[in-house]
């Protein structure tokens, strides 16, 4: 029987066909080949619907599924080769949900890209929908993958399309600049990946994530004392420590591509692509892949406690270290591109402490509640002709209502305001992290505190953010009389709003808690899947070999549950607060000028930016120059010795140099032609 | 029969074409290099070989004429390919059409005899990779040498004589070099064989029939002849520190003749000590490879840092050369059939894409007449087909996966991270130093794009710039599909590698 499974390979298949279409065709095409990217992701999208639908068991049982597809290397029959490198398909809970996360907004942005790249004149449409739809394929099928290798090739691609897209106004001066150091600083994580990769590869003889030859089910099962020998750890190391190692290499790419500290500083620049291109790729989808990957090969992370306490902090500092940067921005997408990289840190933050779960349904949230506040940016930023200062703003609440609207629910759900969706899910990965840490792993208490601290940091950028472009008295001319937007861009706002705001209710932990009705849909959605890959295995490895265990306050888990929720609710009401009586006003100052010289920290992003420039223009450029002039001098200059002594020697061989080539042509025939007459006489052939 | 055919054919294309008038040379040398194509094509479609053709392995096209006889040791016309051998000749028969297409603009005086010794070199490059006897093989080897000392010497920049001469010496002198190491080898044997035939040679000396030789036990013997062989071809590759005649030749060379310099004649380096080093002293290699490895990886950063310092497009490309090759010698000495099989996968990937980037840049030089960096800027917005294809081979370049590049470094690095030839997994720690090379080489294509290809427009010469001819920018779309389909189905070579590369491996490592 013909079913959803047997389609997705589709899934990613369309928007690559997308990318043929308008990269050949598109010029040819009205729109210049939208249409193509919005059919193709909308189908994928109603594929992806499908797929859920079936892995959710509404076609029947529920059921998940695993598809080798292709062999890339050492498919021949006999080849000698110690294990083939393929392509497969893996679709369970975790891997259905990303693909529909990953194709609505996918789908919203090729729509919305009407109203911004369409409707505003640009030139290059072919050359930008191309790139929108290779993205999306490559996306998708880094979602599907079903080892670390094939993932890894889709991690690279995604990488290539977001190059292109930022480059995409490629006769500035800043895009391509951005394009580079976006690819630079995620290529340095990526190899360490790549190294991650190879080692998985011989350590254990596969890189598939599922099944019992899976490499994370035999990293448990060597830590288990069990079947040892099909696992060849290197350099003598215990396999604790190795496979230590290992998740630690392979964290590098993680690093790299959810822009987490130290190599989050090509994130905000990244910015200088389209908004559309921001929202995508930047805030939803590829800066998850690095999230999602850690999510997909739980099973091996959750046996190295050392990398789940590594991953923690990161990410709980990162949430702290990012959110506070996001307070002195000026340009909007700026304010977005921090906050992003602070949302991950919690994921991050979560992943480490255990929340598995936690983490991808902050991973859901925050898609769609960054892409709509990507989204309203970029429609602010039509309106106010491509002007993206918010001190230029004001009081665009009045003129743009619906995009006002909608933004304001993304905001409430960025700062974590009950009943938002991002209240919810930022409330568990909190809470995920406390009572691990009250459980006895007290770093984790550290990576919390810091996350909570965060809490506050975001309430207070998101609500300045907004009262400073929607509120007050408009500022300049253009906020006077903004620049109208259709319904391409008014409907993915209202969509990812409604999203916005409903998505937390699939998982109202302390209400579930509080109420004891089963409405933790998330946790039943990945409780189940191929063994292994389920929650509930996740949790009792993360019990047995990171020693997590929930401790709480008082009253229990429910108590705990509402003090965590209540202090993180309280916190962000704070920040809001703060900004509320600062700049909700008609005419707003720069209230963070009172920080001082701490400002210019934080507007100078810790200088973060200037030791990684400083270390690839100064100390690269300068070792590489300092090489060529070591080359040139040194290394050629022996060459150059030893030639010009030979041939000093040899002065009486020069009257025959007289440095004219068809002499020397002559020459070389003439002693090729007694070379053959030797040979053959020697050979007898002129007897 | 075959090879012979193809050999002679593609001689006497080279003599029809020397004849030519020039205005028809191009085209004409064109279409005589597609009957090589068709032909190294058929070869494929019908190849048969199993094995090493050194190691007992059943060889494809196999012919033997014997010839004469010198000193007591049979020499014979001995052609025929196995699984190693025959990507290498379809690379050169396809990319010598292709450079031959690319000459079409820049070339502008006496044609014939340049179009003339393209195919002279193709010829005896066939013969370079299909040769089985050592006789043979090497009058083919000292062969390529000549044409490709005209074509940078006649039609090279201001310094081609100097870059042209030094081509030369250097090499030939290696050549000398390697030429004793092998014939003290073939001495030492003794009675073991009485022919040059290399599978002779090869299957006696991994026979253990090594006897000494001119006061030296085998064992020293060996060692020396490693290091000679060694020496004479990684010049050829070549490997840092005999690098130096690389950059050189290729800023003085034409384009197309980069092209075939970049693209096949360094694999005959690296294809000669797969052939004879890795081959037939397994023990030796073993024995130096951290020495070995050390050399790679070294290729590997020092080329790859030297091309950062680069202001010149083709200086750039020609020391990424020497990075690129370096992964090539890690490959081999991790004596793995990723390793190996990779190594030789590399020879193939590099040709293409290395042979794209130089006809890029060639193809950006025709217009612009300059290739320093400085020199331009925003050519993206007046030639958008070439910069796209350019943007897709530096990719390639730089490991992007499904481009044949990637697929060649992963096999070469998962075959020597694994590999146990150090002790103690110490290749694997190679091998994470070598590849670092993936970010700087990102590093320094990218910041050559962002200051050639982007940016608002800008040029420092007096020449109108436009979309290039369309014979121009089309062997760079043809390369570039080729090297997408060998990244997405490497198996199109990789599988008849393998089969080739496994006795080379066989019984080396415990």
């Amino acid at each position: 029987m013909v079913g959803a499974f047997d389609f997705v390979p589709a899934i990613v298949l369309l928007p690559f066909f997308s990318f043929l279409v308008a990269l050949f065709l598109g010029k040819y095409m009205p729109k210049g080949g939208a249409l193509a990217g919005i059919t193709a992701t909308a189908g994928s999208l109603l594929l992806s619907i499908w797929t859920v639908l079936t892995v959710a068991g509404f076609t029947g049982t529920a059921t998940t599924y695993q598809q080798t597809l292709y062999t890339w290397a050492g498919g021949m029959e006999g080849t000698p080769l110690p294990y083939e490198l393929t392509f497969g398909l893996l679709i369970d809970p975790l891997s259905s949900m990303m693909l529909l996360i990953v194709t609505l907004v996918a789908f919203l942005v090729h729509v919305f890209s009407l109203g911004y790249m369409n409707d505003e004149g640009e030139t290059g449409l072919p050359r930008y929908y191309a790139g929108l739809g290779l993205f999306s394929a490559s996306m998708l099928g880094f979602v599907v993958a079903d080892n670390l290798l094939m993932a890894f090739m889709f991690f690279e691609l995604v990488g290539l399309c977001s190059y292109l897209l930022i480059g995409f106004w490629f006769r500035e001066e800043a895009p391509p600049s951005a394009a580079k150091k976006a690819f630079l600083v995620t290529r340095f994580g990526d190899y360490f990946f790549l190294i991650g990769v190879v080692a998985v590869f011989a350590t254990f003889g596969t890189a598939a994530f599922a099944g019992d030859g899976s490499f994370p089910a035999l990293a448990e099962a060597a830590l288990a004392g069990e079947g040892g020998g099909d696992v060849n750890t290197l350099f003598g190391l215990d396999p604790q420590a190795w496979f230590t190692v290992v998740g630690l290499l392979v964290l590098g790419g993680v690093v790299g591509k959810s822009a987490q500290f130290p190599l989050h500083t090509w994130l905000p620049d990244a910015m200088e692509g389209p908004t559309p291109v921001s929202a995508l790729i930047h805030a939803a989808t590829m800066v998850a892949a690095g999230v999602y990957l850690v999510a997909r090969m739980y099973g091996f992370y959750a046996l190295t406690p050392t990398t789940l306490a590594i991953i923690a902090f990161v990410g709980g500092f990162t949430a702290l270290f990012a959110a506070t940067m996001g307070v002195v921005k000026r340009e909007i997408k700026q304010v977005l591109a921090y906050s992003t990289i602070s949302q991950y840190g919690y994921m991050m933050l979560a992943l480490g402490s255990g929340g598995y779960i936690a983490a991808t349904f902050h991973l859901m949230t925050h898609a769609f509640f960054k892409a709509l506040l990507f989204l309203g940016a970029g429609s602010v930023i039509i309106a106010m002709h491509h002007n993206e200062n918010m001190w230029d703003m004001g009081g665009l609440k009045d003129r743009m209502p619906t995009t006002y609207y909608t933004f304001l629910a993304g905001s409430l759900a960025l700062a974590g305001i009950f009943p938002f969706s991002g209240f919810w899910s930022k409330d568990e990965v909190l809470y995920e992290a406390l009572v691990h840490g009250l459980g006895g792993s007290p770093l984790l208490l550290a990576a919390w505190a810091m996350g909570l601290l965060a809490v506050f940091f975001t309430g207070f950028y998101t609500f300045r953010m907004v009262f400073l472009t929607f509120h007050g008295k408009p500022r300049t001319d253009t906020a006077r009389n903004p620049h109208g937007v259709r319904w391409n861009v008014k409907g993915p706002l209202a969509v990812l709003a409604v999203l916005a705001v409903v998505a937390g209710f699939i998982n109202m932990v302390p209400v579930a808690k509080l109420t004891g009705l089963e409405i933790e849909f998330l946790h039943d959605w990945l409780a189940h899947g191929p063994s292994g890959l389920t929650s509930e295995h996740y949790s009792e490895l993360t019990h047995d070999y990171a020693n997590y265990s929930v401790g709480t306050l008082v009253g229990g888990e429910l108590g705990t549950a509402l003090i965590s929720g209540a202090v993180s609710l309280g916190l962000a009401l704070a920040g809001a607060g703060l900004a509320y009586s600062l700049y909700n006003v008609p005419e707003p100052v720069e209230h963070t000028d009172r920080l001082g010289s701490a400002k210019d920290v934080l507007f100078n992003n810790y200088y973060q930016d200037e030791y990684q420039v400083w270390l690839a223009n100064d100390v690269a450029r300068g070792i590489s120059r300092g090489a060529d002039k070591f080359d040139q001098g040194v290394v050629d200059g022996v060459v150059n010795g030893i030639s010009s002594v030979s041939l000093l020697s040899g002065s009486r061989v020069r009257r025959i140099q007289t440095g004219v080539v068809s002499n020397y042509a002559a020459l070389l025939t003439l002693g090729l032609v007694a070379l053959l007459v030797i040979l053959g006489l020697q050979g007898g052939w002129f007897v | 029969m075959i090879i012979e055919a193809l050999i002679a054919f593609t001689f006497a294309a080279a003599l029809v074409t020397f004849v030519l008038p020039d205005r028809l040379a191009g085209r004409g040398a064109f279409a005589l290099s597609l009957v090589p194509v068709l032909g190294s094509l058929y070869m494929w479609s019908q190849f048969d070989a199993s094995g090493n053709a050194l190691l007992g392995g059943q060889t494809a096209f196999e012919t033997v004429i014997p010839w004469l006889e010198v000193a007591g040791y049979e020499i014979s016309w001995y052609v025929g390919v196995d699984g190693i051998s025959l990507p290498l000749v379809v690379l050169t028969t396809v990319l010598t059409s292709l450079a031959i297409v690319s000459a079409w603009t820049p070339i502008q005086h006496r044609q014939s005899q340049f179009f003339g010794l393209m195919l002279f070199m193709e010829a005896n490059l066939l013969g370079v990779f299909t040769a089985l006897d050592f006789f043979l093989w090497f009058i083919f080897w000292e062969a390529v040498l000549v044409p490709m000392y005209f074509l940078i010497g006649v039609w090279g920049g201001p310094r081609r004589k100097y870059a042209a001469i030094k081509f030369f010496v250097y090499t030939n002198a290696a050549s000398l070099i390697m030429f004793i190491g092998f014939m003290a080898l073939v001495l030492g044997l003794g009675d073991s064989t009485s022919s040059f035939a290399l599978p002779d040679v090869a299957q006696a000396l991994r026979g253990g029939d090594l006897g000494s030789f001119y006061g030296l036990d085998a064992n020293t013997l060996r060692v020396v002849a490693f290091a000679a062989m060694f020496f004479g071809f990684a010049v050829k590759v070549p490997v840092v520190p005999v690098h130096t005649w690389l950059p050189d030749a290729h800023v003085e060379a034409p384009t197309p003749v980069s092209v075939m310099l970049a693209g096949v004649l360094l694999k005959m380096g690296t294809y000669a000590l797969l052939r004879f080093n890795f081959t037939m002293l397994p023990e030796v290699a073993v024995e130096y490879a951290p020495f070995i490895a050390a050399i790679a990886v070294l290729s590997v950063i020092y080329g790859a840092m030297l091309a950062l310092a680069q202001q010149d497009l083709k200086r750039i490309v020609a020391y990424s050369s020497v990075s690129s090759m370096g992964y090539v010698i890690l490959g081999l000495v991790a004596y793995t059939a990723y390793g190996v099989g990779g190594a030789t996968f590399q020879m193939v990937a590099h040709g293409l894409i290395s042979g794209l980037m130089f006809m890029a840049v060639g193809v950006i030089y025709n217009t612009t007449h300059t290739r320093m960096v400085g020199d331009m800027s925003g050519m993206a917005d007046r030639m958008p087909v070439t910069t796209g294809i350019l943007i897709a081979g530096a990719f390639g370049y730089m490991g992007l996966p499904l481009m044949a590049g990637f697929a060649a470094e992963f096999f070469i690095f998962t075959g020597a991270f694994q590999s146990s030839v150090i002790a103690g997994n110490g290749l694997a720690l190679f091998t994470a130093a070598a590849m670092f090379g993936i970010v700087i080489v990102a590093g320094y294509l990218l910041f050559a794009m962002q200051r050639t290809l982007f940016g608002p427009f800008r040029l420092d010469t007096d020449y109108e710039v436009g979309p290039a001819p369309l014979h121009d920018t089309l062997p760079l779309a043809v390369l570039l599909v080729c090297i997408i389909a060998l990244g997405v189905a490497p198996e199109i070579f990789f599988s008849m590698i393998t089969d080739a590369v496994d006795p080379v491996i066989g019984g080396v490592l415990q």
